[in-house]
Parts: C-alpha cells; sequence; structure tokens
C-alpha cells in the first residue's frame, strides 16, 4: 500500500508521471522505499533543502505507522 | 519565498477569481482522494473558498495519524497538495488543508495565547518574542494582535522563526 501511496504522490507532482517507479525493500536498516523518477523530475522530487523529500517520508511513515526510508534517485542510475 | 502572513482584505472575490480557486479545489480533492482510496480510509472532502483561497477539510473519525502529533503530517500533506496543484494549472497554491477539525481546534488555542501576551504587552509596554510557530500558526497570531490593536512581525528563519508583539507607539 505504501508503494502505491508514494508512486500517487510522486506522480501528481512531477513532469513525466509515466517514469515514476517504487520498490520496496526491506534490509538491514528496516524498511525502504526506492524512488526512481525521470533525472528533470529529481529537483522537484526533493525540493528546496530537500523539503519535499521530507514531506513525503513523513506522509509515506504515518501512512506506514512507523517510521520508513524513502530515497529518491534518478532512473537509469 | 511565501507571503502567507500578509493580511488578506477581505470582501467579494472576481467571479473568475472564485472559480480558479473552485477548480484548485477540486483538483486538490482528486488527489486527496486517490491517497485515502489506496491507504483504504475512509473520508469525507469538503471544498470550499475561504479567505481568497481554496480550503479543503477531511473528515473521516479514524485519520488522527494523517494529521501527526504536532500537525506535522497535516502541513506535508498540504505541502504535497499543493504542489499537485501547481502541475496541474501552472500557478502557485495557497490552498488550506484541514483534517478532524484540527486547525480549527488549533486556531481557538492560538488566539487564547495571543490575547494573553497581548495584555502583558500592554500592560508592560515592553514587547513580547513567542516560540517558534509555523506559517499557519503565526497567521493566526497576527491577524488576532491586528484585532486587538497592537503591531506584531516575525523575526528569524523557518524552522525557527518566531512572532514578535510590539507595545502600541
Amino acid at each position: 500500500m505504501i508503494d502505491e501511496a508514494l508512486e500517487h504522490l510522486i506522480k501528481g507532482i512531477v513532469d513525466n508521471p509515466t517514469e515514476v517507479a517504487v520498490a520496496e525493500k526491506n534490509g538491514r536498516r528496516g524498511l525502504t522505499y526506492e524512488v526512481r523518477v525521470h533525472p528533470e523530475d529529481i529537483g522537484k522530487v526533493i525540493g528546496r533543502n530537500g523539503r519535499t523529500a521530507k514531506a513525503l517520508r513523513t506522509v509515506a511513515s504515518a501512512l506506514a505507522r512507523r517510521p520508513i526510508r524513502v530515497d529518491l534517485l534518478e532512473a537509469d542510475e | 519565498m511565501e507571503k502567507t502572513e500578509k493580511l488578506e482584505k477581505p470582501g467579494k472575490l472576481e467571479k473568475s477569481e472564485i472559480s480558479r480557486l473552485e477548480e484548485e479545489g477540486d483538483l486538490a480533492a482528486d488527489y486527496l482522494e486517490v491517497l485515502l482510496d489506496i491507504a483504504d480510509l475512509p473520508g469525507d472532502i469538503d471544498i470550499d473558498v475561504e479567505n481568497g483561497r481554496a480550503a479543503l477539510a477531511i473528515e473521516g473519525g479514524e485519520l488522527a495519524h494523517l494529521i501527526g502529533e504536532e500537525g506535522e503530517v497535516l502541513e506535508a500533506l498540504q505541502e504535497l497538495t499543493r504542489m499537485a496543484v501547481q502541475q496541474n494549472t501552472g500557478d502557485r497554491s495557497r490552498l488550506m488543508l484541514d483534517i478532524e477539525g484540527f486547525r480549527d481546534k488549533k486556531k481557538s488555542a492560538l488566539r487564547v495565547l495571543a490575547q494573553e501576551r497581548a495584555e502583558e504587552v500592554k500592560s508592560t509596554g515592553e514587547s513580547i518574542t513567542l516560540a517558534p510557530m509555523n506559517a499557519f500558526e503565526r497567521k493566526v497570531i497576527h491577524d488576532t494582535i491586528g484585532e486587538l490593536g497592537l503591531a506584531s512581525e516575525s523575526e528569524g528563519e523557518e524552522p525557527n522563526r518566531c512572532v514578535v508583539i510590539l507595545p502600541a507607539s
């Protein structure tokens, strides 16, 4: 559910919504969501001083009812 | 920079402005409704235009976790919703989001605080600096202080920006 929610939240704010991909990873550092966006959109999803990235993590953690990591990456890295 | 603290002129809005704000409200509601669906959370979204802004209120009874202890989740969700609206319209959105009446309750508490501190400033003649607050909270304080016939200003940088209540000159 969190991956779907993140995908929706991010698709709504980028110029290339079809290139948004979210993968769930459960590693040593707990539950992490790896988000890939078009390179042109990376600045947008991070935001000034990381403000948008923080907002995404805050909402996703609230939905998950526990702290989670959200990593924002450029597609084709 | 955001200009959320500037005083809004009450009064009649142009018809075109109202329909623009209604469109903002509809776009925001679509964005939020899909999110609630994905999370399987029940919620009714009310759309309005208040003080020259689109205003959305979600009531569901089980949405406290989307507010957060200090309203931080609500602020984050409002920020993302504003971005989604801007992505659609091309214009910066100043829409306000409320969940389970959190902002209304907060507003009442802040108004009481502003009144108490204003009394202090009036009796001592000295300015008072309040604790750091977010833009919404500062605006409530500024509006209340203005109504009481005193002046106030904001000082410092986010997230430590504070309201200073000034004595009447």
